[in-house]
């Protein structure tokens, strides 16, 4: 029989006598808890599995290809849907690189805006992540709270840029508006009443002994692995690897900020588990916010934006750029061929890269820890597709 | 009522039938209609306050539209549910699967007929009472593991399996704590067991030693695990099976496994209530038996009910653990702490035949401390979080 | 290598101690404030009115105040805006025969309010949107042809000119990409009016 394209043997498992016959199962496209419509067709010989092999493109939307259509500044609304839970970061790519080709520096204000945009984005992300991780473990309540607080930051950049999920806040040459006129007092308020939630959710579900259980020691990823097969952000730094672009390539106005990055300490389990990749979002957060209380005190006065044609055509040739997502290091590639009209743009994610070790990391895991293991890596699907 | 049956003989109907088969018949078919009508209630009343009670503790209001305070949303779910399409998958064993949920009810609601409401209001009081019962809610199993089989669908049964799996080994740590108390009181009957015990919390079971106390929370996970209830709903495990065993059941079929899981809430309960907590007793108030039969009703269920929402908080706040976690805490904790009670319990009923009342009395004041701890802990987190308070459940 | 018995005790007292722990968490969630808001009918204000002044909701053209200058419709990446404009050859003035907006189409990107050199095409608090129709989805605001406005220094037309100054005070919070500056002819009718 065969399966999408892939042939699939069913396979005798002879044990002293006993034949068994291994299992296929279809963890469809449909389904409560893999993040977006992604598929797997998981081998398995009763809870254990043999293989879990992916099945991507479901929500392919051809938002590369769309580029080439709409112009440099049209595009800048489809990068939102890259990656709508942290969007802030796929603007912030687009707009990188169209400067990078074009050549043009965007003011300090702007810069300082588009990092306070980025990391709210940040732990709003993150609050999505940990809080459907803990959901597909079988807490309920945890989720609810981090969806409450993340409710609180989608207030706070409706104030800002007038949407709460795709936010084309971003333009090329800056971001479109500068912060409302009590934005700072605002989210200072909701950073003080957000590291106690943090601290709650720490007693609720971080330190509860069955959930640690749970993710403690599933799918370790050692450091040579993590590197070997691509993955990024916390998902690398959890396996040990201290690598941030924010760090080692910095861009925008990271480099006059101060702040830690957070890597793999194993508290509970092993270094590169679950948990690990768990623990890291959270701390994350925390460091989020630092960056944030700094970034309202340094913030220079001036312009958001530096002046771009409307008919803007940057001159012909190409550009990479790396930016820290929620997800990790996202690239963005642009070609230019001197129209209005991008030649190519090329997006990498995260999790694309994170898709291809699940197979490697689920043999020997038991069903349940399929879920687990999808929900650490925290993979979403329109950036798997694109 | 027998007149009215001796009436009924006199005119002919029943032919040829012994008056003792028809009286008994009628006493069976009034206890059936009683049993179904209160269990069907409590157990949609149940789904109804499981949802607001789960609403507040996630920061939300549940369901408050469908009549006063959306009390009469159960109602709507259950007509809706009768209203739908009964699927049977085409390869399914059709037998089997239609059966299923019958076997499971059956096995839910018989455990009613020996469920000590009050010192007269019980339908049969067994002198194998607590056996009885937990005999008959092992049942669910059997329809659980046909359930999970005839709906033709490997991820229904992987559910079945791990339920079976869980349920038989859960007997185990169950039947162990229940054998404690029997040792205690050398009685399997649940009114004597009721009857052993007082009306204030100095006299129950559960502060009796050390050993109760322990086997009381043995007892507890025990019985959650064999209700399907997170931390132990793999079988149903939403985030993964979809819906576990019950994905192919749709409506008034799917409506029987609802409300056996939440019924079954109620039965768990009402069995930690009567072997640990003092069942209907209650102070002697009044002479008047109807008044005192009444508070002792309001009583048990009051108690039970407390029960049904510990397990719904429960519910709300633990993950569930995986199948192999589930299996080594029963084996490899439950069981031999279940043992260690049984022999301790044993060894005190030796040594105190009616009890020691000092180590009673200490043990009841460590559990009042711990309470008191319990609720110094929730003004911390209430304090810490800093949230604007509202303490009336409706909105 | 940690001593099996006292894991094994380790286990039940985490075990325990944690599970109490959490438990405390939810209990003091019984007598919180829940944070839902009960819309539409139970809400103190309509929800329209709480949102911010940003808020990208459903697109609106004021007609009496739109140049015919067709950037919108240049601007918008997904041609959800269908103009129809043509230059009368006697009276050199532009004539809006057609200006459809297709909501459904639309992503509430903000892109063509940028552009326009007056203000009139504009985001509104409006989000409820929901219909049974397909053909509802699309709006249009020209119901018979209508000439364009042609901006002037000061806006002196008691009925144009209040419209004018909102579509202005609008530009001014959405500032174009060009960086900020504003149609010329506004700074005037700012301080006539």
């Amino acid at each position: 029989m065969s399966l999408a394209g892939f042939e699939v043997e069913v396979e005798q498992v002879g044990q002293q006598g006993l034949e068994t016959e291994e299992m296929t199962l279809n963890m469809g496209p449909q389904h409560p808890s893999t993040h977006g419509v992604l598929r797997f067709v998981v081998k398995a010989d009763g809870e254990v599995m043999r293989q879990a092999i992916p099945d991507v493109g479901y929500l392919h939307r051809s938002i590369e290809k769309i580029a080439e259509k709409v112009g440099w500044h049209g595009f800048m609304p489809y990068t939102d849907r890259v990656d709508y839970v942290a969007a802030m970061f796929c603007n912030q790519g687009w707009g990188m690189v169209s400067e990078r080709l074009g050549d043009i520096a965007v003011p300090k204000r702007g810069e300082y805006c588009r990092v306070i945009a980025a990391e709210l984005n940040r732990i709003a992300s993150h609050l999505l992540s940990v809080g459907t991780m803990v959901l597909d473990i079988g807490a309920i309540t945890p989720f609810f709270h981090a969806f409450r607080e993340r409710e609180k930051i989608n207030d706070l950049i409706e104030q800002l840029c007038g949407a709460r999920l795709t936010y084309n806040y971003m333009r090329i040459g800056g971001v479109a508006w500068d912060l409302p006129p009590d934005f700072i007092e605002k989210v200072t308020a909701f950073l003080d009443r957000f590291e106690p939630m943090l601290a709650e959710y720490h007693d609720l579900i971080s330190v509860n002994k069955l959930y640690v259980e749970r993710c403690a020691g599933v799918a370790v990823i050692s450091p040579e692995e993590a590197v070997n097969y691509n993955l990024v952000g916390p998902n690398l730094r959890a396996s040990g690897v201290r690598y941030d672009v924010r760090r080692d390539e910095p861009y925008s106005v990271y480099p006059e900020l101060e702040f830690d990055v957070p890597v793999g300490a194993a508290e509970h389990g092993v270094l590169g588990d679950s948990y690990a990749r768990y623990a890291i979002r959270i701390r994350e957060m925390k460091e989020s916010a630092r960056i944030l209380r700094q970034c309202f005190r340094q913030m220079p006065d001036g312009p958001v934006i530096t002046k771009v044609p409307r008919k803007f055509k940057p001159p012909a040739g190409d550009a990479y750029i790396r930016v820290e997502s929620a997800r990790g290091d996202m690239g963005w590639y642009a070609v230019s061929d001197g129209t209005e009209y991008p030649y190519r743009c090329k997006v990498r994610t995260g999790s694309f890269a994170a898709m291809a070790i699940i197979d490697k990391v689920s043999q020997g895991l038991m069903l349940a820890d399929l879920v687990t293991v999808i929900a650490s890596l925290d993979i979403v699907a329109p950036e798997v597709d694109r | 009522m027998q007149a009215f049956l001796d009436q009924l003989i006199a005119d002919g109907y029943f032919a040829g039938v012994p008056p003792q088969l028809v009286y008994a018949i009628a006493i069976v078919a009034a206890a059936a209609v009683v049993i179904f009508g209160f269990v069907l209630n409590v157990a949609g009343v149940t789904t109804f306050i499981e949802r607001r009670v789960w609403a507040r503790i996630q920061s939300r209001i549940g369901p408050n539209r469908v009549g006063p305070q959306g009390i009469l949303q159960w109602l709507a779910d259950g007509i809706k549910l009768l209203m739908k399409e009964e699927l049977v998958p085409a390869a399914a064993d059709a037998t089997l699967f239609k059966l299923a949920p019958y076997v499971v009810v059956m096995g839910f609601v018989a455990a009613f007929v020996a469920m000590p409401f009050s010192s007269v209001l019980i339908a049969a009081d067994l002198n194998l009472g607590i056996l009885y019962i937990t005999a008959v809610t092992s049942l669910v199993v059997v329809g659980i593991l046909m359930a999970g089989w005839a709906s033709n669908n490997k991820w229904s049964l992987i559910g079945g399996i791990r339920s079976a799996a869980q349920i038989v080994s859960y007997e185990i740590p169950a039947a162990l704590s229940i054998f404690t108390i029997v040792l205690i009181t050398g009685t399997l009957s649940m009114q004597s067991i009721i009857k052993a015990q007082g009306w204030a919390p100095w006299d129950w079971f559960l502060f009796y030693s050390p050993f109760t106390f322990v086997s009381f929370w043995i007892l507890f996970t025990a019985l959650l695990a064999e209700g399907n209830r997170t931390p132990f709903d793999l079988p149903e495990a939403e985030s993964e099976l979809v819906a576990g065993f019950v994905t192919e059941y749709s409506g008034a079929r799917y409506l029987f496994f609802f409300l056996v899981e939440w019924g079954n809430l109620y039965v768990i309960s009402a069995i930690l209530v009567t072997l640990f907590l003092g069942g209907w007793q209650v102070p002697h108030v009044t002479d008047n038996p109807v008044l005192l039969n009444l508070l002792q009703f309001v009583t048990f269920f009051v108690k039970s009910y407390f029960g049904v929402i510990l397990m719904m908080w429960i519910r709300a706040t633990l993950p569930r653990i995986r199948v192999d976690q589930l299996m080594s805490t029963c084996w490899k904790y439950l069981v031999p702490m279940a043992f260690v009670n049984f022999v301790g319990t044993a060894v005190w009923v030796a040594i105190w035949p009616n009890g020691n009342r000092p180590v009673w009395i200490a043990m009841t004041v460590l559990g009042f401390a711990l309470l008191f701890y319990f609720f110094y802990r929730v003004e911390f987190h209430r304090r810490r979080s800093g949230a604007e308070l509202l303490f009336s459940p409706f909105s | 290598m940690a001593n099996p018995v006292s894991t094994y005790l380790r286990n039940i007292i985490d075990t325990a101690t944690t599970v109490f722990e959490g438990m405390a968490v939810t209990c003091s969630h019984f007598i919180r404030k829940p944070s839902t808001v009960q819309y539409p009918d139970r809400v103190p204000l309509r929800v329209q009115d709480t949102l911010p002044f940003r808020y990208r909701g459903i697109l609106e053209v004021d007609l009496e105040i739109c140049t015919g200058c067709l950037a919108c419709e240049r601007a918008c990446p997904i041609d959800c805006i269908v103009i129809g404009a043509t230059k009368d050859k006697q009276t050199k003035q532009m004539i809006l025969t057609r200006f459809d907006i297709d909501i459904a189409k639309c992503m509430y990107c903000g892109l063509c309010s940028e552009p326009c050199p007056t203000g009139s095409i504009h985001h509104t608090p409006e989000f409820e949107g929901a219909d049974f129709s397909l053909e509802s989805m699309i709006r249009r605001y020209v119901k018979e042809p209508v000439a364009a406005y042609k901006p002037k220094k000061v806006e002196t037309d008691p009925v144009v000119a209040p419209i004018l100054e909102r579509g202005m005070r609008y530009l001014e919070e959405f500032a174009a990409p060009e960086g900020g500056a504003p149609a010329p002819g506004a700074d005037e009718a700012e301080s006539a009016a």
